[in-house]
């Protein structure tokens, strides 16, 4: 899923400076599973919106809600009328939330109440980690399931590189060296010969290297009479 | 009934295990809550809704509730009839006036002032019935007035109750015998649209057994009520045998070594794991020096120059055949002669058909003719409840049966069918399985005080001396308050899964749908889950977390309001324990308000937020440390509240009110000078800090 944290409070109030009735519109999938923004982090933010416009002496309005996800239309459509009645939202949805509400509803000003921060899962209670880059031509078969190019720092595919010791990558010793682990679990699979192969070099062309990406099916798409 | 139904369980689909084996289906889950948390008012109020005799239940109730416990599977069950009385005694709660004005929907005689009459009684009176209540004795109460000895129950505590039911209309009148005063015919020729025959089972049984004539012998009900009535005392302090096993022989074992027997001997057909009667009177009589003779029927009483000398007895080999019906075999090769001077005969109790056998119809075995799905007799508006058609009971069965009759009688007044098997049962909760059992904290019963042994048997006062109140909110704790706590909302959830890894007592599990299940009947209500849910999609079943939650806003306007240049300070404390006793709850800190929250660990950060935004100048959570006996029943509790706290001091450091303004404490509520020196220096750090800039 899509991982996300709240923006630093300071951005967020500098961002809803200008505007008076200000919405902090949860989504109810991705972000509320990251616990970054859902109800009760909107309800969190608009709290402390409200203590500091309150502090400051500023009028206004906050108020907070979700809905089930921010990147349909159909969703969006549901609550159209009400948040058109608000000077700005901030929107608590990955970036594609924000987007997505200003492409359909053009007249809604929004801004973003959260980093997105990866693609990734909680790996205990609390802390979520990054797992998928979406480079859009997946290796996972060629390294027993660990991806070198989220998890390796450089994204080579013929690793490891100098870089490695005793595990952990040089960027730090909290870092797994990600070809150390394809390494470690190739050798378990007894695929370690696998390793002997040289990898071409990546064509990045199918990332985001290649410009917006665009996925289509066909067979699913709607009947216009085009 | 029909007018008393709890609210909460009004809407439950199942009933708490305790409330199920009610028959009254008191809403018991809820009056501990009520206990638990300090609010004895409420807790009476929510035993009146469902009990017109909540002194006499609170004192001497058989309290199948206890047998259902869930906590019989953890530790002990909770001390569910000794909260009651404490209820009883500490509470403050008026009934509400009758929905109908009396008389609006008839006339009804009930014959009978025991248990079962009673309770028809008041349920027909609060409904608008005109209700005389006819008695042979000269006070109400039946056998609980006149046989159960003053040792367990004491007249003022029946006083109690039968003032609260003539409170509600009805009308007694005693000295009154069916049969030899007054007839049922004489009744309906009156005007009486009704009449209710709650006759009991008035007539002791004995045997027929070579000995049996002659001074010496007594039969259980009389002697009880010459006890109890007359101050009937032994001479000489004779060795006394009692025959029988069940309750009653145990009172009338443990009324005779009150009244002058030198020994007491109890005799009875079943083993010691088979006697009919409840654990604790049995070990209560043996406390009191009562010698048990388990598997022994009497054959003869023994007597020389006409004076007992003893019981000839057989051993019992077995007392119920291979059907389970009562049908003793003996072993005539093994006998055993106890000696004694006196033989009272305790094995049953038996109704009395003569003063009814010319009006209505009664069996070949002298019992009346009677269908116990329409509550009626062969005789037209001629209803009948209780022992009489039970057979022996618990006094809270016959209450539960004289309900149904008033339902009948109800019926039957407004024109309409009655059949009692159409009345839906709610079902109980299932037991706790394993997984949670596994994770549920022990904490030992208290037990409910007692004179000693040798005090109690000088004299017929009290033995039992009921809980203080420190005991009682601290054992009302040990509820795992079945079925009220978590619930999932579905269309709000996101199966994020936060719920299943953080449950302590593995109850949130994910379905085969892939679906988030909260299996609410097996909640411990720890509320930690309803706290950290990231879409808020868990509410509790009962509302006590949300009328908390609802408490804050007001305390901390009304706080606000009366601000006087000093800090407002809003402390959210646990409300159990030593924080429910009254010297808490009415111990006003200065310049702060005291929000009592059932368990810290439900708050969420978003409370403490919501404080500071209304204005305030400073929050002191309070967390509870009491132990053994006292000791909160719920896990992690500090850990989470603790996590709780750190992220609102984050936020309010990120908003720029420093995050100082929350303070969090552990202690115990007994010590309120504690709590406010608390409270106090959480006062001198804003008074620092200064007062908050929010407005």
């Amino acid at each position: 899923m899509i991982i996300a944290e709240r923006k630093p409070l300071e951005k967020i109030l500098d961002m809803v400076a200008p505007f008076k009735r200000i919405c902090v519109l949860g989504c109810g999938t991705c972000v509320t599973v990251c616990m970054a923004g859902g109800q009760k982090e909107a309800e969190e933010l608009a709290a402390l919106i409200s203590i500091h416009r309150k502090k400051e002496n500023q009028e206004g309005t906050v108020e907070a809600f979700t809905i089930e996800r921010q990147c349909e239309y159909e969703y969006i459509d549901q609550v159209v009328e009400r948040l058109k009645g608000y000077d700005v939202i901030v929107s608590l949805a990955c970036g594609v939330g924000p987007q997505t509400l200003v492409e359909h509803v053009p007249e809604l000003r929004v801004l973003p109440g959260v980093n997105t921060t990866s693609m990734g899962y909680p790996k205990e209670q609390g802390v979520w980690v990054e797992r998928c880059l979406g480079c859009g031509d997946c290796v996972l078969h060629l390294t027993g399931g660990i991806c070198p190019i989220t998890r390796c720092a450089k994204s080579i595919l013929n690793g490891p590189c100098g870089g490695s010791a005793e595990g952990k990558c040089e960027l730090g010793k909290d870092v797994d060296c990600a070809w150390h682990l394809i390494h470690d679990r190739l050798a378990s699979l007894g695929r370690l010969g696998d390793l002997a192969v040289i990898q071409p070099p990546k064509d990045w062309s199918t990332s985001h290297h290649g410009g917006v990406r665009t996925t289509v099916r066909e067979d699913v798409k709607v009947d216009r009479g085009e | 009934m029909t007018e008393h139904q709890n609210q909460v369980s009004a809407a439950a689909n199942a009933y708490p295990p305790c409330q199920a084996a009610c028959p009254l289906h008191q809403g018991v889950r809820d009056y501990l809550l009520a206990i638990a948390t300090g609010n004895f008012d409420q807790a009476l109020a929510i035993i009146k809704e469902t009990n017109p005799l909540p002194f006499v239940c609170g004192t001497i109730c058989a309290h199948h509730c206890e047998d259902e416990c869930r906590r019989n599977n953890v530790d002990q069950p909770l001390s569910i009839r000794g909260l009651k009385r404490f209820a009883v005694e500490n509470g403050k709660a008026a009934v509400p006036p009758p929905a109908a004005s009396k008389g609006s929907k008839g006339r009804v005689a009930i014959i009978g002032a025991g248990p079962s009459g009673l309770t028809a009684a008041y349920d027909l009176a609060r409904l608008g019935v005109a209700v005389t209540v006819f008695d042979r004795e000269q006070s109400a109460g039946g056998a609980v007035r006149h046989y159960i000895p003053l040792y367990r129950l004491p007249d003022e505590v029946i006083d109690q109750d039968i003032e609260e039911i003539a409170a509600q209309g009805v009308e007694f009148k005693f000295g009154v015998e069916l049969g030899r005063d007054l007839t049922i015919e004489q009744l309906q020729k009156e005007g009486y649209n009704a009449v209710l025959l709650a006759l009991g089972l008035p007539v002791s049984r004995g045997l027929n057994i070579p000995g049996v004539e002659g001074e010496g012998v007594y039969y259980a009900l009389p002697f009880l009520k010459q006890v109890k009535r007359e101050g009937f005392k032994f001479t000489g302090s004779p060795t006394v045998i009692v025959i029988g096993g069940g309750n009653v022989a145990m009172d009338v074992a443990r009324s005779a070594l009150r009244c002058g027997a030198g020994k007491v001997k109890l005799a009875c057909l079943e083993s010691a794991e088979e006697m009919p009667a409840f654990d604790w009177e049995i070990e209560e009589a043996k406390e009191e020096g009562v010698e048990m003779f388990c598997s022994w029927g009497p054959n003869a009483i023994l007597r020389e120059n006409g004076k007992i000398t003893g019981l000839e007895a057989v051993e019992c080999t077995c007392v119920f055949d291979p059907e389970g019906r009562f049908n003793p075999s003996f072993n005539q090769d093994c006998k055993q002669f106890i000696e004694g001077d006196v033989v009272i005969f305790a094995i049953g109790q038996g109704g009395d058909p003569e003063p009814v056998r010319k009006e209505i119809e009664v069996d070949e075995r002298g019992r009346i003719v009677f269908n116990n799905r329409t509550m009626t007799t062969s005789r037209e508006g001629v209803f009948a409840c209780g022992e009489v058609v039970t057979g022996p009971g618990t006094a809270v069965q016959s209450m539960a049966n004289g309900r149904l009759a008033a339902q009948a009688i109800l019926s039957y007044l407004e024109g309409k069918s009655f059949d009692s098997a159409a009345l839906e049962e709610v079902p109980a909760i299932e037991q706790l399985d394993q997984a949670v059992l596994a994770e549920v904290k022990k904490v030992p019963r208290n037990v409910i005080p007692m004179l000693t042994p040798e005090e109690r048997v000088k004299h017929f006062k009290q033995a039992e001396l009921g809980y203080d109140t420190v005991t009682a909110v601290c054992e009302a704790r040990r509820c795992l308050t079945c079925y009220a706590g978590a619930q999932r909302i579905e269309e709000l959830c996101a199966n994020c899964l936060t719920c299943v890894r953080i449950c302590p007592y593995n109850v949130p599990v994910i379905g085969e749908d892939g679906q988030v299940s909260i299996r609410s009947k097996q909640c411990q209500s720890c509320g930690l889950c309803l706290s950290i849910c990231p879409a808020y999609a868990i509410k509790f079943r009962s509302p006590y977390v949300e009328q908390a939650v609802n408490s804050i806003e007001p305390a901390a306007k009304e706080l606000l309001s009366a601000k006087n240049g000093e800090p407002a300070i809003l402390a959210l404390t646990c409300a159990y324990g030593g924080f429910a006793l009254p010297e808490f709850i009415n111990n006003k800190p200065e310049h702060a308000a005291v929000v009592r929250f059932p368990c810290v660990a439900k708050l969420d950060s978003l409370h403490l937020l919501k404080a500071f935004e209304l204005g305030l100048d400073g929050v002191v959570v309070v967390g509870c440390t009491e132990e053994g006996n006292a000791s909160c029943p719920y896990k992690n509790v500090a850990y989470w509240i603790k996590q709780r706290v750190a992220r609102a001091r984050k936020m309010l450091d990120e908003v720029g009110l420093n995050g100082e303004r929350i303070f969090y404490a552990e202690m115990s509520g007994l010590d309120k000078e504690e709590f406010n020196k608390a409270v106090a220096e959480a006062t001198a750090k804003v008074k620092e800090l200064g007062a908050s800039p929010v407005k």
